[in-house]
């Protein structure tokens, strides 16, 4: 038999101490969404079943003895630090949740300078450590729009990746060490090591588990030289992302590796760049590192562009304006709430990956399919923010005005249409449709043709960890 | 009814860090790299005339008009998609931000020579060459009424409009008779509404009326208004704020030490 609401409020304060134990209804209420639902919460609809608690967890043990208890008596756990997903993997999705709260596990333990690495509790606000990094002079190399928002754990959790992968790497090339607990209470501590070949690699099991098979407590990430004098900005504009595509691949496919390699397609550009790029795609390059490394990649950049008639360079001042004022802060997220109240319009994004070979009608297809077939669409576009020796990303930004439904009618009549379109043509043409948001919940219909015959191995990996499903059910795994 | 809205075309300031603000050897601040947007009173005053003419229960013409380069066209374009009957650019590339008589002159001059409008809404001011001038220059110079600070307005009876605008201590509706010069103040959250891409579509291919000075008789016009000073230099205003960190064990220490250091005197004298 389930247990009571306030049965479980009650053992909760025993294990944890009453001011750690929130039952406020309006925070229960704010907990139970994330960015996903943001129309809903805007105007005060609120559909997912409301959590018995908001749970602040203070110690590794802390989260050892909430997990224990939570599965010996069946209470889905939905584990949490900065607030910030996107993808519906904070919806507490079944009745009586425990949202575990890892934010105020927030201290830097270690900064190894020597062995270029760090070491921190899981609410350790990125924006903290690379403060505290860039004072020593060095890095994380981690720079998500989220920065300012998101912390450490949950950016493990979800596969985060940053403005400067194409140099230093997804969150997943980061890691080189974790501290998880698992839902029957096991602590378990992965070391530090450059690399190791014992069997499999486990940090994979945790990395990007998005809080459905453990609870990540602590992290250890490389560090970087941060050398900002060094850094060289490119920018072009140009008619075709085709085109783009072509010259991205030439610079990752000829062994460079910019920091940033970005093209943005007219639409989503117009926002951000329409003061010197007219109509046009444009196409961001930054090259960092020791001088030498940064100016030799800066001009092979250059040699490659050049090769194509089609782009024009712009002044680099333009792009540095432009990427100052990329990141998302407090300021901006309150500045978009009333912005969609007001205007009844929305945007959000859906991210994917495919190789070269595919990308550019994976993008086409998709804009058109959106452009066509969602009603009281604004804006359809995208860019390329991602690359690697054999593909890229495409991350599609989608806006409409929400006409004639209720608040909590958003989602199914342009939210999800858009995502399935985006989705299924991705899976269809061999991409992935995830690319670093994680699959949240709005997803999972689709994660079988995701995985296609090695869903076996992630479908037991939660059976084996998490037998009786309470860890945030109904993310990345369907519920039944 | 035939409605005028003039707006401006502005640098979004936000996006300049500290280190931008260097003033050059011709004491200015460079500001071209920041991406554009709408002057914010503009953008309550184009999205005020929307609102109007969805309330007016008749006809009403709306023309969306600035002064500029290229640079506004992507925005005259939306607002064709918002259904504004005819968005006009006229030409100049001349420093016009402390221009205000100028700037005042070429709307008046268009509403002479092209217009019968019957209101003229616009932005109390800019960011951009802050006067807060240049409406009152207008309704003066078209020898119409004005009415600063407004919030809001909807159609009357006879013709007549009902004007809500910012006064000291409060708000304070008006009937006026048209035509008038409304000068547009804080109105909360007035964004301009967001045209679907089929709207958009639709007026592709509808070109903008690009107009130049010359055809007004105005050419060199903002060269020609003397302010009578003289820019001697510039410097940067100092707006750090000081700041004290409460310091305390625990949250209810750190909050009694915030109420009596600074509350608690401040709250007995409301």
């Amino acid at each position: 038999m389930p247990m009571a609401r306030e049965q479980i409020v009650e053992k909760m304060m025993e294990i944890l101490g009453e001011d750690q134990v929130i039952t406020d209804e309006q925070v229960l209420k704010e907990s139970s969404v994330d960015r996903f639902r943001r129309f809903e919460e805007l105007h005060g609809v609120y559909t997912q079943p409301i959590p018995a608690a908001v749970v602040y967890v203070h110690s590794t043990a802390e989260v050892s003895a909430v997990l224990k208890f939570a599965n010996e008596h069946r209470i889905n756990v939905v584990p949490r630090t900065g607030h910030s997903a996107t993808e519906g993997g904070l919806e507490t999705a079944v009745e009586n949740s425990l949202v575990v709260d890892g934010s105020r596990m927030n201290q830097i333990i270690q900064i190894d300078t020597y062995n270029m690495q760090a070491t921190c509790q899981c609410g350790t606000p990125l924006q903290v450590l690379e403060d505290r990094l860039r004072e020593q002079g060095y890095t994380t190399g981690h720079s998500p729009q989220s920065k300012p928002l998101a912390q450490m754990g949950g950016l493990v959790a979800t596969r985060s990746i940053g403005q400067f992968s194409t140099l230093y790497g997804g969150i997943e090339e980061m890691v080189v060490g974790l501290e998880a607990v698992f839902p029957n209470g096991e602590i378990t501590r992965i070391k530090n090591v450059p690399r190791r070949a014992a069997g499999p690699d486990i940090r994979h099991v945790i990395i990007g588990n998005e809080g459905a098979i453990c609870y990540i407590t602590e992290v250890t990430v490389k560090i970087f030289k941060f050398m900002p004098e060094n850094i060289i900005l490119l920018g072009y504009t140009l008619d075709r992302m085709k085109t783009g595509f072509e010259l991205l691949r030439e610079v990752m496919a000829n062994g460079y590796r910019p920091s940033v390699a970005r093209l943005y397609d007219p639409e989503d550009g117009a926002y951000h760049f329409s003061h010197f790029a007219g109509n046009k795609c444009v196409l961001i390059f930054m090259a960092e590192g020791p001088k030498p490394l940064a100016d030799a990649t800066g001009r092979a950049i250059e040699e490659i562009v050049a090769q194509s008639e089609e782009c024009q360079k712009v002044d680099p001042k333009y792009i540095q304006v432009w990427f100052n004022n990329l990141n998302w802060d407090v300021s901006k997220v309150a500045e978009e709430r009333a912005e969609i109240v007001e205007t009844k319009n929305i945007g959000n994004t859906t991210e994917i990956s495919a190789n070269w070979g595919i990308i550019n009608d994976i993008y086409e297809i998709c804009v058109e399919r959106i452009r066509n077939e969602i009603p009281d669409i604004t804006l359809i576009g995208g860019h390329s923010s991602h690359s690697y020796l054999n593909g890229t990303n495409m991350y599609f930004v989608h806006y409409y005005n929400v006409v004639d439904c209720k608040p909590e009618e958003e989602i199914t009549k342009y939210h999800l249409p858009i995502k399935k379109i985006i989705v299924e043509e991705t899976i269809k043409a061999g991409g992935s449709m995830c690319h670093h948001h994680g699959v949240g919940k709005h997803r999972t219909p689709w994660i079988k043709d995701e995985y296609g015959s090695s869903y076996y191995i992630v479908e037991t990996l939660k059976k084996a960890f998490d037998p009786n499903g309470i860890m945030n059910r109904g993310t990345i795994f369907p519920r039944r | 009814m035939d409605i005028l809205v003039c707006f401006k075309v502005v640098p979004d300031l936000d996006q300049l860090a500290g280190s931008d603000w260097f003033i050059d050897s011709l004491l200015r601040v460079e500001t071209g790299y920041a991406k554009t947007i709408l002057n914010a009173y503009d953008e309550s005053a184009l999205e005020m005339a929307l609102r109007f003419s969805e309330s007016a229960g008749q006809s009403v013409n709306l023309t969306a008009l600035t002064i500029g380069d290229e640079k506004a066209d992507i925005y005259l374009k939306t607002l064709y998609a918002l259904q504004f009957a005819k968005a006009v650019r006229i030409e100049n590339s001349v420093e016009a931000r402390f221009s205000p008589e100028a700037v005042a002159s070429v709307i008046c001059r268009y509403v002479e020579l092209y217009g019968k409008q019957d209101l003229l809404i616009m932005g109390r001011q800019s960011g951009v060459g802050d006067n807060a001038k240049t409406p009152l220059l207008a309704a003066e110079m078209l020898k119409w009424p004005c009415i600063t600070q407004v919030t809001r307005v909807e159609p009357g009876e006879a013709s007549r409009l009902k004007v809500t605008a910012m006064v000291d201590g409060g708000l304070v509706q008006q009937t006026v008779r048209t035509p008038c010069v409304l000068a547009v103040g804080n109105v909360p959250n007035a964004y301009l509404r967001v045209p679907t891409l089929k709207e958009k579509y639709a007026c592709g291919k509808k070109e903008i009326e690009v107009m130049d000075l010359e055809q007004f008789g105005l050419q060199g016009i903002f060269n020609c208004f003397d302010t009578g000073c003289e820019l001697q230099g510039l410097a940067l205003i100092d707006r750090n704020r000081e700041g004290v960190i409460v310091q305390g064990a625990t949250p209810a220490e750190k909050a009694r030490a915030l109420y009596d250091a600074y509350l608690k005197e401040w709250l007995e004298q409301l």
